[in-house]
């Protein structure tokens, strides 16, 4: 979500006239995309922006933070920060800016911004990495920036701003062949874990009209692995209350959609909630082969009792019907999850539902993350009683458990041939890496730059725990898949 | 046409009830929200970053909300609204959560309810709600007087469980009497409340025999 968000900010950024570099210290406007699920994330928006302010000290910057604020954090991230808006606030920005007394690249050469109106689809920009906080550095193209006596734009000032549509700002792709749709916002499910609930607020779904033409496009200009984004994905639609397609209804339009096009492309959707995983949406992504195979499914925790204290209203017996229709439709399907060790009160026999929950589930991958209160969320009242080091060796515990499946399910990868999307250069000097439309990491030995972005045939030669290595098959530039 | 609220929608207070010094019913203008009983919203006051979620008490075709709200020794939100006064301004946003009934559960189920403390509020809105309901209460709390609402219930229905005051229906905890009444496996039991009670409960019930699948829990935070 983070990414699709940064590309949207982008988009409106630049279309004020500012350009992108990525020397974060010759930057005159900085801005941070927060993410609060987890407490590690916010402490390093704090980090930056201290460093920040005290530049500001030496030079004209301005700051701003959007994304996953909680009421909390924003309070404080006011007195640090110059601008502090929402992601529905972004195509506000230009105003906000205007507001505080700068003046735009764009604005000084009195051009009228329009960021909603940006084709996303031109001037391909180079990869950025982008880890749990992406921060949008922009340079200054022209004009004096005046620091002069800024002071954070407060709420009653932003209620002022005429916001316009999130969905409607276009975003700037960082990739040429990966791209990330968000089609649904926030969430009403009050994991007492999570505060997104709080940050993000209630469920949002786009419309699917302006999401079908989003693949559309992407899906004509070659785009070969398109990504549904929103912290309740499965859950589309249901705000709308039958005046908008349900989520199977949309995967099977975008799935039409997809394999009417005649050339490779896989469709991918996270995050779902097992709450709202109907058979009917497992149904649809086997029928269409532009939906990929890989379902990303977090149980959280194998325990009932811990999932009632989760308040993640389903049960493992539940979670256990989805995998079992998984396997009846799609047998070929990889099954990821998110799985949070340490939970408060959580006991070692708890614990080892969970453990059991990997060896039954057998997942090709899990993000394993120690529990961590977030304000705001409903834990955070509660005492976080398990202690690092359990948390640590839970950890552990898990993911030793979970490297006896992934490499069970590698090793017999051996010998066979995969497609593999070729993203970039490997780790490993002399290699590039990629991905199947299981989403299992593969890495080959080549030099070729060109086949980035590029499908390619892989024969698996060799299988570690969360990767396998191959060699190219070579092929005739025209049989080329991609 | 009634819809739903959602957003942070201001609403006022109608009425404040005291059942106990700690225990209050805030009714409130329904502002046109559509609910399914079981399931609660979130109230605050306006200005005020904190909200808290709160089952609904009243029933799905009364013409307010009422919520059922116990002061929280180190809370915030249910200390500021017991000092609220009729006419007060509060912020409603809901409604949301899933311990609900499906109609043919409503139309042919045999239920039973077991609640500690203001856990009782989503079984006193599915009570007002569907006439006709098959369902038993069995509600634990320490004192007689915190039997919120016991005479809105059919009296062979409801059995209170005291801890603490021998008047009770029954002297003891939810837990205890459970352990001496057995539950049949086709009952659909709902359980709401603080989690130890949950917790122990679900331990007992499937025990008992009772399926993971007529189990449903809201646990009280």
């Amino acid at each position: 979500m983070n990414k699709s968000d940064s590309e949207r900010v982008r988009t409106v950024i630049e279309r004020m006239g500012y350009t992108w570099t990525d020397d974060e210290e010759t930057a005159n406007l900085l801005g941070i995309l927060a993410c609060s699920v987890r407490q590690k994330a916010i402490d390093k928006v704090y980090t930056r922006i201290h460093k920040w302010n005290k530049w500001k000290q030496n030079k004209n910057l301005l700051s701003f933070v959007t994304g996953c604020v909680l009421p909390a954090d924003k309070d404080k991230f006011l007195t640090l920060f110059d601008l502090v808006f929402t992601m529905e606030e972004l195509p506000g920005l230009y105003d906000m800016i205007r507001q505080y007394g700068m003046v735009t690249p764009v604005g000084i050469a009195g051009k009228h911004v329009d960021p909603v109106l940006q084709d996303p689809l031109t001037q391909p920009v180079s990869d950025i990495d982008f880890s749990d906080i992406n921060i949008v550095e922009i340079e200054k193209q022209n004009g004096n920036l005046t620091n002069g006596d800024l002071k954070p734009l407060k709420p009653r000032d932003q209620s002022a701003v005429k916001l316009g549509g999130f969905w409607t700002v276009k975003p700037r792709y960082t990739s040429q062949f990966e791209a990330f749709i968000p089609i649904q916002n926030g969430c009403d499910k009050f994991c007492t874990f999570c505060a997104v609930p709080y940050t993000r607020g209630r469920e949002v779904s786009r419309s699917s009209e302006e999401i079908l033409s989003e693949v559309k496009q992407l899906m004509e200009q070659g785009y070969k692995s398109i990504t549904l984004l929103g912290q309740n994905v499965n859950s589309y639609g249901k705000d709308k209350k039958g005046d908008e397609i349900s989520f199977p209804e949309l995967l099977k339009k975008i799935g039409q959609l997809g394999d009417s096009k005649g050339h490779e492309c896989w469709v991918y959707f996270t995050s779902p909630h097992p709450k709202d995983m109907s058979e009917d949406v497992i149904k649809v992504i086997s029928r269409y082969s532009c939906l990929a195979k890989q379902i990303h499914l977090p149980i959280q925790s194998g325990d009932e009792k811990v999932l009632i204290k989760m308040n993640r209203n389903h049960t493992v017996e539940k979670y256990r019907k989805i995998v079992n229709a998984i396997h009846k439709w799609i047998p070929d399907a990889t099954i990821f999850t998110d799985i949070i060790v340490g939970f408060t009160g959580e006991t070692d026999s708890q614990f080892l539902n969970t453990r059991k929950a990997i060896s039954e589930f057998k997942y090709n991958m899990a993000y394993i993350a120690m529990y961590s209160p977030r304000p705001g969320a409903t834990s955070s009242r509660w005492k976080d009683d398990i202690s690092h080091e359990i948390k640590k060796e839970r950890l552990h515990i898990l993911s030793e458990e979970l490297k006896i499946y992934t490499r069970q399910y590698n090793e017999n990868m051996v010998g066979k041939k995969y497609i593999v999307l070729v993203t970039g250069h490997d780790r490993k000097e002399g290699f590039l890496s990629g991905y199947t439309e299981g989403k299992i990491i593969v890495r080959f030995p080549s030099h070729d730059k060109k086949l980035i972005g590029k499908f390619v045939e892989i024969k698996i030669i060799s299988a570690a725990d969360f990767s396998v290595e191959g060699e190219l098959i070579p092929i005739k530039e025209k049989e080329r898949i991609g | 046409m009634m819809s739903n609220v959602t957003n942070n929608t201001l609403t006022s207070v109608n009425q404040i009830k005291h059942l106990t010094p700690s225990t209050y019913i805030v009714r409130i203008e329904r502002r046109e929200l559509e609910f399914r009983a079981g399931q609660y919203i979130l109230l605050g006051l306006p200005g005020y970053k904190n909200k808290r979620e709160y089952s609904i008490y009243s029933g799905e075709m009364d013409p307010f909300i009422e919520v059922l709200i116990k002061e929280i020794q180190d809370g915030v939100v249910s200390k500021q609204l017991k000092e609220i006064r009729p006419g007060t301004k509060l912020v409603m946003d809901g409604p949301f959560g899933f311990f609900t009934l499906s109609p043919e559960q409503i139309e042919t189920g045999k239920f039973l309810f077991i609640a500690s403390g203001t856990g009782i509020a989503p079984f006193h809105s599915f009570v007002r709600s569907f006439a006709g309901l098959d369902y038993t209460i069995l509600h634990g709390v320490r004192y007689l007087d915190e039997g919120y609402g016991k005479d809105d219930y059919d009296p062979k229905r409801y059995i209170l469980c005291t801890t603490k005051d021998p008047e009770g229906n029954f002297h003891g905890r939810v837990t205890e009497y459970i352990k001496n009444h057995p539950v049949d496996n086709q009952t659909l039991c709902y359980l709401c409340g603080n989690s130890n009670m949950i917790h122990e409960m679900h331990d007992i019930l499937t025990e008992q025999g009772v399926p993971n699948k007529n189990l449903h829990a809201e646990v009280y935070f």
